[in-house]
């Protein structure tokens, strides 16, 4: 290996995005790899998680303080780098009530958006949440106080407080990680629950869930509420760890991104998801790690992380058609219920069928 | 017969011109299992999709055990005990049988987000319903293919599946889109011989859509003719098929 090459830091960067793609990779999953609700929306949710956080930060941080400068002036900017930090309990504070908000906000917009388009079918609400996104984006491209084109930076990062630097990041990549463990938790709970057989049933079909008294509608909006609520977490905790936003950093390309992270892993399997958001985040990260050291300058990390990427997802679905951790059966107690029963009937020495 | 458990009055459906279902008025009594016949086209998918809540009725009403219950959500007419199969089995193709079978009773406690992934919530309820889904599957002797996938199964267990995953709640009466379609003679006997088995044992009521007069002409107490969306005839089996207009609507003048 490269003799300059810092294994503890590619580490604790990969980590954190590892954490961040991992969270929109299994919120993705909930909805299209068990309810079958193609979103192809969703940077926009991760976008809103984002720019809540970093207009909530810096406006909050600026009041406290009395600075009459909207925070994208240069004069705002130099007043948010000045108290940064100054207050962990105002730092803290910001993080934890962005995190809540961001859940919230973001997934009410998901619970709302499903309104105008569940009625008409999966490819409309695929496309309605794409262009949400793209809306939504050049919204912020020329919405002054959110910075239009040049962003909000100079977020305060929650540990900022921490004089060394490795250390936070350090601490923000367990934070980062904590938050990827509830959703996975939270995710394959009720994946493996009879809530989780209902969005199976609706992802295989629609109209037969319904003549069988399942509320579709309400279903598939309390999955988009849940997928893009995660989604705006994880845009919260990106730009924390980003310090600054720009609504270029939320273009379509991060959706497919995230599509080609739960393809490649296994469509309808959390893990999978997660496996895939690894693969993915480590061939970025390792590209920008190792590029400079390499000197190449001919072929940017860019081009090369989409080459990458689209040949692991050829390869992938040659092979392993069901990605790299395919679909399980659903697991519940039922099954411990038809076990005993199974031995009892063994036991009884009859078959079973009394017919 | 015994007192109407459903009851359709006047109903008629207009899609622009085309009057589909044109004043329809008939009833089905409770442990009936009673026909409903007619040439293509001639309504009586489209009178099962206003029953069960897929269309919403140009004129008329539909009453189920005393309630009027046109106008509502194809899931509100399940809850209020109607199933209804079609005409290509509609199973659910990534679950197995079992789980097939446990999805149809409704307002289970772990189907609802908050309480799902806390298990011991609804664990006990869960056991309870895989014995009784066990029960019955075995009862029907369909025992075998509890963990099976339902692409394992022939069309015939598939249609009995549909009809069996309604047993587990309370439902009362089924609306059967062309059973007999696609299976060999014998098995639709066979299947035929299964519906009547569920009425004298269950007490369900059945109406029935069906091409394959052989088959059911010998399984319904009663059968209703539809022709270019109204009534033409009804009555016992040997009263409609030596009706003239019946047999003119079928085979043509």
């Amino acid at each position: 290996m490269l003799p300059s090459f810092d294994v503890l830091g590619f580490l604790v960067s990969w980590g954190t995005f590892l954490g961040i793609y991992a969270i929109l990779a299994v919120s993705l999953n909930l909805e299209v790899g068990l309810t079958g609700m193609a979103n192809f929306g969703k940077v926009a949710f991760y976008g809103i998680g984002a720019y809540l956080a970093a207009s909530l930060s810096v406006y909050a941080v600026l009041a406290v303080y009395h600075v009459a400068a909207a925070p994208y002036t240069t004069e705002g900017i130099i007043a948010l780098g000045k108290y940064g930090g100054a207050s962990p309990a105002l730092d803290l504070g910001i993080f934890a009530a962005s995190l809540v908000l961001g859940f919230i906000i973001a997934g009410c917009v998901g619970y709302l958006l499903t309104y105008p388009t569940l009625r008409v079918g999966p490819a409309f609400l695929g496309i309605t949440l794409l262009a949400f996104g793209e809306l939504l984006r050049i919204f912020l491209l020329n919405y002054q106080p959110l910075g239009a084109s040049k962003g909000l930076s100079g977020i305060p990062h929650p540990f900022l407080w921490i004089p060394d630097p490795v250390l936070r990041e350090r601490l923000y990549v367990l934070v980062v990680l904590g938050f990827l463990a509830v959703t996975l938790w939270f995710a394959e709970r009720i994946t493996n629950s009879p809530f989780g057989r209902v969005l199976k049933a609706v992802r295989d079909d629609e109209v037969a869930a319904l003549c069988m008294g399942k509320h579709v509608p309400r279903v598939k909006a309390t999955v988009l509420f849940i997928g893009s609520g995660m989604a705006g977490v994880a845009g919260v905790l990106l730009a924390f760890y980003m310090s600054s936003v720009n609504p270029n950093m939320f273009v379509p390309a991060v959706t497919f991104n995230i599509w080609a992270m739960v393809i490649l892993g296994g469509m309808g399997n959390n893990k999978g998801a997660v496996v895939g958001a690894a693969i993915i985040t480590f061939v970025d990260r390792i590209l920008t790690f190792i590029t400079p050291n390499l000197g190449i300058t001919i072929i940017t990390p860019d081009y090369v992380r989409w080459m990458i990427v689209g040949i692991l997802i050829v390869l992938v679905l040659m092979f392993m058609p069901g990605g790299l951790v395919p679909e399980k059966p659903i697991k519940t107690p039922a099954w411990e219920a038809v076990e005993s029963l199974e031995k009892e009937s063994k036991e009884g020495g009859s078959g079973g069928d009394e017919a | 017969m015994t007192k109407p458990i459903l009851e359709v009055k006047d109903l008629a459906k207009y899609f622009g011109g085309v009057k589909a279902l044109d004043g329809v008025t008939l009833e089905v009594p409770e442990r009936g299992v009673i026909g409903l016949i007619g040439p293509n086209g001639s309504g009586k998918t489209t009178l099962f999709n206003v029953v069960t809540g897929f269309y919403v009725p140009t004129r008329g009403e539909v009453w189920y055990a005393g309630e009027r219950i046109d106008g509502l959500n194809p899931n509100e007419v399940f809850l209020k005990g109607l199933v209804r199969t079609f005409q290509i089995p509609r199973l659910f193709p990534s679950l197995t049988v079992l789980e097939n079978v446990l999805l149809t009773p409704p307002r289970q406690v772990g189907e609802r987000v908050l309480t799902a992934p806390f298990r011991s919530k609804w664990e006990e309820q869960e056991k309870e319903l895989a014995r009784k889904a066990v029960a019955l599957l075995r009862k029907f002797g369909l025992g075998e293919y509890v963990r099976a996938r339902v692409s394992e199964l022939s069309a015939a267990h598939m249609k009995m599946i549909e009809t069996i995953r309604g047993l587990i709640t309370d439902a009362r009466v089924y609306l059967l889109d062309e059973p007999a379609a696609g299976v060999a003679y014998t098995t639709a006997r066979e299947l035929f011989t299964f519906i009547r088995r569920l009425r004298d044992e269950e007490g369900l009521t059945f109406f029935i859509i069906e091409h394959r007069l052989e088959v059911l002409m010998d399984f319904v107490d009663y059968v209703y003719v539809l022709h270019n969306g109204r009534l033409l005839s009804e009555g016992k089996p040997d009263e409609v098929m030596s009706d003239p207009k019946v047999i003119e609507a079928y085979i043509g003048r």
